[in-house]
């Protein structure tokens, strides 16, 4: 079947076979990179997308499911200043991702970030929940989203003044 | 589509007696074993027609009861006795027998297994995630029966490994090269995550019998020691895992009188190997278990019982080289109580057990110290286990360049090395790039294990970059150096000594303090906090130290929380579900180092978390309990029934 679904702001017509989800439609039919399938129980995060606004598993969503909407992946979101903040933060705190998950864990705090400015630790441990990464120092991690989130008010406010 | 019958003798034969196939043909040794490839340029079509294969072949029974093992399935033995066991087991006024169990763990690396090769007339790349580049290497040599400087190995950035990609690439590196050899195509083989869980390797499954004699105070007299290590189907790296496990299982512990037995037991189930620390988390459980039972048969505080049996200066066991100070345990032992506040919780729960034997009431805790170590010992019985080198040149434009094999993998460790190189060269960190040597042979460098060759690749960097610092304003740039790391002189080590062995050579200490509490409705056990003290001499950046060790932690204690993976049980829904803790049941991690600005060199710490969690957790967990399980892990439900039956 084909599936009309706006993706990084282009109107795109994406192939799809049934059983397929949203990620392995993503991967296939316009090679995105900054996606995963990999764990495929909504855990790893690995396949994490902005779909209609909200951050989702992409990789629990029937790729039909994306009929008409819009989705925006890392290849997108990496453009924002914001991903320099949080890019910055992480080496800060020596917390830098492994390849495999760098982008999930990313757009994860650039989610948190966007909703939540000056997020809790309870916001950001929620938050960084749908990353489920059995190799880092999630301690850091919240060090690192507390310093993205200064870095990003920082830059936001010199500009507004 | 490529079989066994299409390769001429390949087999990836070191270490490993009948070899190991790179297909399996007239005997399948394990559920998952590759028996061939079916290439084609679309993995969609290649995976539609493996669907429709049909393999007709006999079933084994699984063999679960694995300890009871014929000598047939002896991989590898190692046998040593030191000093009269018998008199002393005769003098001695309290005998302890215990056996001790560990579990299989998946590693939960970030990435699964794969491997692209690529041949360019007799020239051979490969593009692979592995730990060893250079062992890699060597078996395509010898598996494809080229030379090895005709092979090009490109380690690609990896996750935290946990020594799941030491041998396991090789083998998917050496199909995809038959492959590409046969097809005269570039071939990429990667495993998909449930493939990768299911057939790769995990963690050894392991036994260990301690049969413990001792005084009328407590002090060891005789230790009589079986370890089983069940290596499933294959593992080249056996006899390290043993001698690993042999060395670490005294602990801290002296003792005149020794016997050891230890064997590789293969089985028909997935490869199993190292995890961590290698074979030494097995034994540091087992050792520290048996001091607790052995600490309630005196009625004594586990504390107490340990201090009594510590090695002291000069002393050693097997007669190897001695310790030349004294275990810091009084210093480490002192700020270990402090920050965890042990006397007072530890004094607590033993009331409340005493008032609720059957925790009725439903708080049911329990707090743990062990003291462990690790050492600069390295995969000396392995060719090339123990060499590592570098070449650093300062360029012109004052960019300096760091070859070497092993800087492929972590981002972090990167960091650290540039921060040395910049201080020394008085130069920008962003000027400083890791390159892989054009000749990758000419660099070797033994396995990235979790901190093994990371502390003597840091060493060499240091002096690479001090020799550049020194003839930098007499010489023009560009400038460079070489080192590489001396290989073990293995006459030095004394004869009833396994060979390679040097025990307590840049030892680091670590104090660990874990505090758990038992969900009573579940049973599961639940790790509160962890509390960590080491001294290892100078950490050169204590940031990424600490981002390393609470990461280690975090993934020690899912070994104690996990469940145990079954080969014949597992589908892919148990992957996530243990592959460590999730955020919102972070425990509390703390984590001090003694003096950490001394002037010395830098010594491996990576592996402290697997060497002493386990065995703290264990005994915070038996204190919780009341009762010794003797097991690791420990399902919630397993714990309900000891509970109830208590
Ligand atoms: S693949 Fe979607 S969360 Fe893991
Ligand atoms: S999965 Fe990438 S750091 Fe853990």
């Amino acid at each position: 079947m084909i599936i009309d679904v706006t993706v990084n702001g282009v109107q795109r017509h994406l192939k799809s076979r049934s059983g397929d989800r949203l990620v392995d439609m993503l991967r296939k039919e316009l090679r995105l990179s900054s996606l995963n399938a990999d764990c495929l129980q909504g855990r790893c995060g690995k396949c994490l997308v902005f779909m209609d606004g909200r951050i989702v598993h992409s990789c629990l969503i029937p790729a039909f499911k994306a009929r008409g909407g819009t989705i925006l992946t890392f290849e997108e979101i990496a453009k924002n200043p914001e991903v320099n903040d949080i890019e910055k933060a992480f080496h800060a705190t020596h917390t830098q991702p492994c390849p495999f998950c760098h982008t999930a864990k990313t757009m994860v705090i650039f989610d948190l970030l966007s909703r939540v400015p000056l997020p809790s630790e309870e916001d950001i441990v929620e938050a960084l929940d749908m990353v489920s990464c059995p190799c880092g120092d999630p301690i850091g991690l919240i060090q690192t989203v507390k310093l993205a989130a200064e870095l990003r008010n920082k830059r936001k406010f010199n500009r507004e003044a | 589509m490529i079989l066994a019958q299409d390769l001429p003798t390949y087999s990836l034969s070191t270490c490993f007696k009948e070899g190991i196939p790179v297909f399996a043909s007239e005997q399948i040794s394990y559920r998952g074993e590759a028996l061939g490839l079916i290439l084609g340029p679309d993995p969609g079509s290649c995976d539609e027609l493996a669907a429709s294969a049909r393999v007709d072949c006999d079933e084994e029974e699984p063999e679960r009861e694995w300890e009871s093992f014929s000598s047939s399935q002896i991989v590898f033995h190692y046998s040593a006795e030191y000093g009269d066991l018998d008199a002393k087991f005769d003098a001695a006024s309290i005998e302890l027998k215990e056996v001790y169990r560990n579990g299989i763990f998946d590693h939960h690396y970030s990435e699964p297994v794969g491997a692209l090769a690529q041949w360019e007339a007799s020239k051979l790349s490969v593009h692979c995630a592995t730990q060893w580049p250079d062992d890699l290497r060597r078996h395509l040599a010898d598996v494809l029966t080229v030379p090895e400087s005709d092979i090009v190995v490109y380690p690609t950035e990896m996750g935290r490994t946990l020594d799941g990609k030491l041998w396991y690439p090789s083998l998917v590196a050496a199909q995809a090269a038959a492959a590409a050899k046969i097809s005269g195509k570039p071939v990429r083989i990667l495993y998909t995550r449930e493939e990768d869980f299911l057939h790769t390797t995990k963690q050894a499954r392991s036994a260990v019998s301690i049969r413990s004699g001792s005084d009328d105070q407590g002090r060891l007299l005789a230790l009589d020691i079986v370890i089983l290590i069940n290596i499933g189907a294959y593992n080249p790296l056996a006899s390290e895992l043993i001698y690993q496990a042999v060395s670490a299982i005294t602990g801290i512990y002296s003792c005149p009188a020794i016997r050891i037995e230890a064997y590789a037991i293969r089985s028909n189930t997935i490869p199993l190997g190292a995890m961590g620390s290698i074979g030494a988390t097995h034994a540091f459980f087992a050792i520290e278990a048996h001091m607790n039972n052995l600490a309630q048969r005196y009625a004594k505080h586990p504390a107490e019982i340990k201090a009594l049996n510590m090695l002291k200066k000069g002393q050693s066991v097997f007669g190897a080289p001695g310790l030349s100070n004294d275990i810091p345990f009084a210093r480490i032992h002192r700020e270990l109580e402090q920050i965890s506040d042990y006397p007072r919780k530890y004094a607590s729960y033993e009331l409340v057990k005493k008032r609720d034997p059957g925790c009725r009431e439903g708080i049911v805790r329990g707090i743990a110290l062990t003291l462990g170590y690790q050492t600069g010992r390295s995969f000396s019985l392995q060719s090339g286990g123990n060499v590592y080198s570098v070449e650093v040149t300062l360029d012109r434009d004052l960019r300096l360049r760091i070859k070497t094999q092993a800087a492929i993998g972590s981002e972090p460790l990167k960091t650290m090395w540039r921060k040395t190189a910049a201080e020394i060269l008085s130069i920008q960190e962003d000027h400083i790039d890791f390159l892989l040597p054009e000749n990758t042979h000419s660099l070797p460098s033994g396995p990235m294990t979790l901190s093994r060759g990371s502390s003597l690749i840091h060493a060499l960097i240091e002096k690479t970059c001090r020799s550049i610092q020194k003839k930098r304003f007499r010489e023009s740039l560009p400038i460079s150096a070489k080192a590489r790391t001396r290989p073990l002189k293995t006459q030095a080590v004394p004869e009833n000594l396994f060979p390679g062995a040097q025990l307590f050579d840049s030892v680091s200490w670590c104090g660990t303090a874990v505090e758990v509490e038992i969900d009573t409705l579940t049973g599961i056990p639940i790790p509160l906090a962890v509390w960590m003290v080491i001294d290892a001499g100078k950490i050169v950046n204590q940031q990424t130290a600490l981002a390393s060790l609470r990461a280690s932690a975090l993934s020690a204690l899912a070994l104690c929380t996990a469940n145990d993976f079954d080969p014949l049980e597992a589908g892919r829904k148990d992957y996530m579900a243990d592959s460590g803790l999730r955020m919102l049941q972070l425990p509390r991690i703390e984590i001090e180092f003694i003096e950490p600005d001394r002037n010395t060199a830098a010594r491996g710490i990576g592996e402290l978390p697997f060497i002493t969690i386990p065995a703290a957790f264990y005994s915070a967990l038996t204190q919780a309990l009341g009762l010794d399980p003797r097991q690791l892990p420990l399902k919630g439900g397993e714990i309900l029934r000891l509970l109830e039956g208590s």
